[in-house]
């Protein structure tokens, strides 16, 4: 008990000694957050037609021709833009549930979210078509099913674990068992059902930001940036990994209840995520580390570069789809992996003291 | 992790045989179950006729040829499974780890799903062969990766195991993608299934599944070093290295023969090591026979309710694992926190 108090009073000298880790770490961010608007330009001026990069920045400033400006403003932009909204969402609610489970292969998958949301599209789609597969209300409100289908989930498992809620390995276990759930009544739901169903929730399973509109863009953007914000309060906050819940409470920081409301605010930014981009999950789960490898264990650092790697990712993935696989729509989720997993196996495996 | 310490390392010794027994038995009934439920149910007499007998009528053939290969596979693969998921998770000292975490399944979908696109195989022994490559290639490259520039940590292998299930499953989605016609009677092998398996293809793999039965009970008290950290021990004079790699021989050669016979059954390797736990605690002797015991029992009830679920049609029995596998995970979490 009095190990982590004083493993606690050791660390402040060692992070003082630190300063040139922490110039590393903040170059790193930086270098991140131009490497993100590149990809970001690079994804407004890629597609089917060729914008040149000087025209996209022309329109970006409000000039531009008609036509350039219909196939950034309307068709590129919105997906790009909601691609790094939700690619670094669910890497920050992936950063949050490794640190505060202090389980490296705790991801927003593991929760419960992704699953319970795709559980949520599925009925959408099963109760709302008419006998000839049409939908009997617009795609647009599909959306809103993946969120009380991820609300639905989250609930669930915070109402199995009880009392037991803060216990995070608990908490990850009722997450495991629920999605599983979901995921198998999802396969019954497809099996049984007509073809069409199963391509369009197929779809929205692995993920993907196409026909995305500027509505979609705000309300994602309006949710999420509150939701981002907690989320980087609650990293500075983030007590040493070895701090157990008694001597946690000696320094005067409720641990379960600090675990709690970690664990809503992650649902909540994978909630709000995939309802619009789909299960892109497997980012929550590599950025992070991807962060680590690179920026260190500080935690702002390590939620921003996480973000940003996110972001990074997710519109790579779209941008790939878009080149690669023209006339066929692959969704940008399917191959976050290849993007993102060459690159994270070379910092991994890279002679480095972070690795651990 | 120690959230759940109340459990003793040894239990109480009087108790095991009792456990043991009651599985056993348990396993026992589920076998004979799987052979007499189904679209058809039938009596234990004409279960004996068939078995014993060599009549040839309807329900002969039926459960001959259809049944009792299922009786045979569900439970080994589940064995199987279950040995395996004890294994990893002390390897990789997570609990939420599993034999997908290292990347197996993925690895041999994506070797299925190559062999069907590139060379148009569909034979079941083509698929099956594919399925045990594909899983043998990712556990080498999994740990070649893992074992670079001095690594081979706990942590090391279980994200070179996960960055490889993500990558070998984005190509698996990419190549159905584009491949949708062909590949469509491809999805139901990648969910797992016991049905239509010959015992031939059992006793193919019966050799893999041997071997990795056998390296896991030797690898039984070694084990038991590798759950406290590195430095206890080798203090403790345990060859961490040799037993670290000795594992993940024993995992690839379980999971490698599981997949080749029932494709990639979920959730199994994940539930079985907790049941093992409450069951019979925290020593490896203890928990790797009733992982199997459990596993067995697991798998072929999971294969029972298959047949019942969305009935007459078959569900997915990886679907069916996962269902009863959270059920499971449920009570044993309630039951622990009283």
């Amino acid at each position: 008990m009095t190990g982590g108090v004083a493993k606690l009073s050791q660390r402040a000298p060692v992070l003082g000694g630190l300063g040139r880790d922490r110039a590393r770490a903040v170059t790193i961010v930086l270098l991140l957050l131009v490497v993100m608007l590149l990809v970001l330009l690079g994804s407004a001026a890629f597609g089917s037609t060729w914008v040149p990069l000087e025209k996209v920045i022309a329109v970006l400033t409000g000039g531009g021709e008609r036509m350039e400006r219909l196939v950034v403003l309307q068709l590129r932009l919105p997906r790009v833009l909601l691609a790094a909204l939700a690619g670094g969402a669910i890497a920050v609610s992936g950063f949050l549930l490794q640190k505060v489970t202090r389980n490296d292969l705790a991801s927003p998958s593991v929760l419960g979210v992704v699953d319970g949301a795709a559980l949520g599209v599925v009925i959408f789609l099963a109760l709302l078509s008419n006998e000839s597969n049409a939908l009997i209300v617009g795609i647009g409100w599909q959306p809103l099913a993946a969120a009380l289908g991820a609300c639905a989930a989250v609930a669930l498992v915070f109402a199995l674990s009880g009392r037991q809620a803060s216990s995070a390995l608990r908490l990850l276990l009722f997450g495991i068992a629920v999605a599983a759930a979901a995921k198998s009544v999802i396969m019954v739901l497809l099996l049984t059902g007509p073809i069409y169903r199963t391509t369009q929730a197929a779809r929205w399973i692995a993920g993907a930001v196409n026909e995305t509109n500027w509505g979609e863009v705000q309300l994602t953007a309006l949710l999420l940036v509150p939701a981002l914000v907690l989320a980087l309060i609650a990293a500075t906050r983030l007590p040493p990994s070895d701090l157990d819940d008694v001597s946690a409470r000696s320094v005067g920081l409720n641990l379960p209840v600090f675990r709690l409301v970690v664990f809503a605010l992650a649902a909540a930014l994978t909630a709000i995520s995939v309802a619009f981009a789909g299960g892109v999950s497997f980012i929550g789960l590599l950025a992070p580390h991807m962060a680590r490898l690179l920026v260190g264990r500080s935690a702002i650092a390590g939620i921003l570069a996480s973000a940003l790697c996110g972001a990074v990712i997710l519109m790579g993935a779209d941008l790939v789809v878009r080149v690669l696989f023209a006339p066929t729509e692959v969704p940008a989720g399917t191959i976050t992996a290849v993007i993102g997993a060459p690159y994270f196996l070379y910092l991994l495996l890279r002679k480095d003291r972070l690795n651990g | 992790m120690n959230s759940s310490a109340p459990i003793a390392l040894t239990p109480a010794v009087n108790r095991l045989p009792l456990i043991y027994a009651g599985l056993a038995l348990l396993l026992g009934l589920a076998v004979l179950g799987s052979l007499m439920l189904g679209y058809t149910i039938y009596t234990p007499g004409e279960l004996w006729n068939a078995l014993a007998g060599s009549g040839t009528s309807e329900a002969d053939t039926v459960i001959r040829e259809y049944r009792l290969p299922r009786a045979v596979v569900a439970p080994l693969v589940g064995a199987a499974l279950g040995v395996a998921g004890v294994i990893v998770q002390t390897l990789s000292r997570n609990r939420i780890a599993s034999p997908d975490t290292l990347g197996l399944n993925a690895g041999a979908s994506l070797a299925v799903v190559g062999a069907s696109a590139a060379f148009g195989t569909s034979s079941l022994f083509g698929l099956s062969f594919a399925a045990a490559s594909g899983a043998f290639l990712t556990s080498v490259l999994v740990f070649a990766l893992a074992a670079t520039a001095g690594g081979l940590s706990p942590l090391r292998i279980v994200l070179v195991g996960v960055t490889f299930a993500g990558l070998m499953n984005a190509m698996v989605e990419v190549i159905l993608t584009v491949n949708e016609a062909e590949l469509q009677q491809l999805l139901f092998w990648l969910s797992g299934a016991f049905v239509d398996r010959p015992l031939s293809l059992v006793t193919r793999n019966l050799p893999l599944l041997a071997l990795g039965g056998l390296l896991a009970a030797m690898l039984a008290r070694p084990l038991d070093a590798l759950q406290t950290d590195d430095a206890t021990a080798q203090s403790l004079g345990a060859p961490v290295r040799v037993i670290r790699i000795a594992s993940f021989v024993a995992v690839a050669l379980l999971t490698g023969a599981s997949v080749a016979m029932a494709g990639p059954v979920g959730f199994i390797g994940l539930v079985v090591p907790h049941a093992a736990r409450a069951l019979v605690g925290s020593r490896h002797t203890e928990k790797l026979a009733a992982a199997a015991l459990v596993g067995a029992l697991y798998a072929t009830a999971a294969d029972i309710l298959a047949r019942f679920v969305i009935y007459p049609t078959e569900a997915p029995v990886g679907a069916i694992t996962a269902v009863v596998g959270a059920g499971l995970l449920l009570v044993l979490l309630r039951r622990r926190a009283a």
